[in-house]
């Protein structure tokens, strides 16, 4: 079969209501008939991925056969969660709040990280001030992988930013990976007790380059939306009636006390164009076709396929379930 | 020093030391990560005496063996 040539609407689909359809009826065979599980808990943020993944499972299911969980904690953002009650209420789906801060306390989550925080910026306060971790403008493109900052802004409004040391950034993300855990541990709780599915949210992109963290908001029976690319998300959106308030909103990790958009924290380039380089990557375009069409350089083209293929490689213990083939017993062959 | 250096990268990235040339390219070879060039920033700054400032992370500084050598000595005549 032969390609077709890259344009900027190539990742547009032409057949929305087949597309969905598709996805519906793969659900129900996944969750009904392989899982024998009666219906779907999804985690939902006010985000546009968990609202099209809730949108599309309300209609494979039926939205009497959906419980939506809100999992707001200490840093999340009280527009979050408003926004979060007006889509299961425009989808008909029962809703529910888990508030997580207490299991984060119990675990330290909370402490763990201002330790870490404290120690590059010592007059961090947790109590007053806010934090995110951030990758630097000046980092993006460099062909290094992504070096993190931490980025406090002081009751007084004053920024300070230092660079992480190996020891801090790792004490800060697995910390804060406690978020997510918590949540998927409240998903499973509430599955298990209605004998439903965890139906999972991350995308394409936080698929394939490792946004997300294992056994946190990568716990899943099913991810419906895990192979479309952002652009197709938002269109299923509005395809499907996504308030616009959900739709409009930027992406942000809604992770860290201080807000954070995906594209500062991890992706480092607008969505449009991330889902355009990394279908023509994965599809082995030549940069020389690309690059035109995107209104770049071949070379720069070609240095952010090789950031694609370092993030994919880099990542790929995220996505690999436990290994169990440790053993395995001789066949026993007859004489 | 070279010999140091290449150890390191060998055993924090799992790889055989006589894989990794001089020049070979440890970012695009896709040998290193996030965590690969931060453990690489403590090591020098360890066993080197040698800080990495912010404007100091360039290719140019760590993209291989070589080039991490130059750029430890460099560090070094300037403090001296």
């Amino acid at each position: 079969m032969t390609k077709r040539p890259f344009s900027k609407d190539i990742l547009h689909l032409e057949n929305i209501d087949e597309v969905i359809d598709m996805i519906c009826e793969k659900l129900r065979e996944d969750v009904y008939k392989r899982f024998r599980r009666y219906g779907g808990v999804i985690g939902i943020s006010g985000g546009i991925d968990s609202s099209v993944t809730l949108a599309l499972a309300a209609k494979a299911f039926g939205p009497e056969k959906l419980l939506a969980i809100m999992l707001p904690e200490t840093d999340s953002s009280p527009e979050s969660e408003l926004l979060a009650i007006e889509l299961a209420d425009k989808f008909g789906v029962k809703s529910i709040v888990e508030n997580i801060s207490g299991a984060l306390e119990g675990f330290g989550c909370y402490k763990r990280r201002d330790e870490a925080v404290k120690n590059v910026i010592p007059e961090f306060n947790p109590a007053t001030d806010k934090m995110k971790v951030i990758i630097p403008e000046e980092f993006v493109n460099k062909n290094l992988p992504p070096v993190h900052f931490v980025s406090v802004i002081l009751k007084d409004g004053t920024k300070k930013r230092a660079r992480l040391p190996l020891k801090e950034y790792l004490q800060i993300v697995a910390a804060s990976n406690f978020k997510q855990r918590s949540r998927a541990n409240m998903l499973y709780y509430h599955a298990e007790a209605l004998n439903y599915a965890v139906i999972g949210t991350p995308n394409k992109h936080e698929v394939q380059q490792g946004f997300f963290v294992k056994y946190g908001d990568g716990a899943a029976d099913v991810m419906p939306i895990g192979n479309l690319f952002k652009t197709q998300v938002y269109q299923i959106a509005k395809h499907l009636g996504v308030p616009d308030a959900i739709i409009q909103r930027t992406p942000t990790t809604d992770t860290y006390s201080a807000e954070q958009t995906q594209e500062e924290f991890f992706y480092q380039m607008p969505f449009e164009k991330m889902d355009l380089l990394w279908y023509g990557w994965e599809n082995n375009y030549a940069a020389e076709e690309v690059a035109p069409v995107m209104e770049m350089t071949a070379e720069q083209v070609n240095n952010i396929f090789k950031n694609f293929a370092r993030k994919k490689q880099t990542t790929e213990y995220l996505r690999t379930p436990p290994l169990h083939d440790y053993y395995i017993k001789k066949q026993l062959v007859k004489m | 020093m070279k010999e140091k250096i290449r150890s390191f990268i060998a055993e924090i990235t799992f790889n055989d030391s006589s894989l990794i040339k001089d020049d070979t390219m440890i970012f695009d070879e896709g040998i290193f990560d996030s965590m690969g060039l931060l453990g690489l920033i403590n090591f020098i700054e360890s066993e080197f005496n040698v800080l990495a400032e912010d404007s100091d992370l360039q290719e140019e500084n760590f993209g291989s063996v070589e080039r991490i050598v130059a750029f430890i000595e460099k560090k070094q005549t300037q403090a001296a």
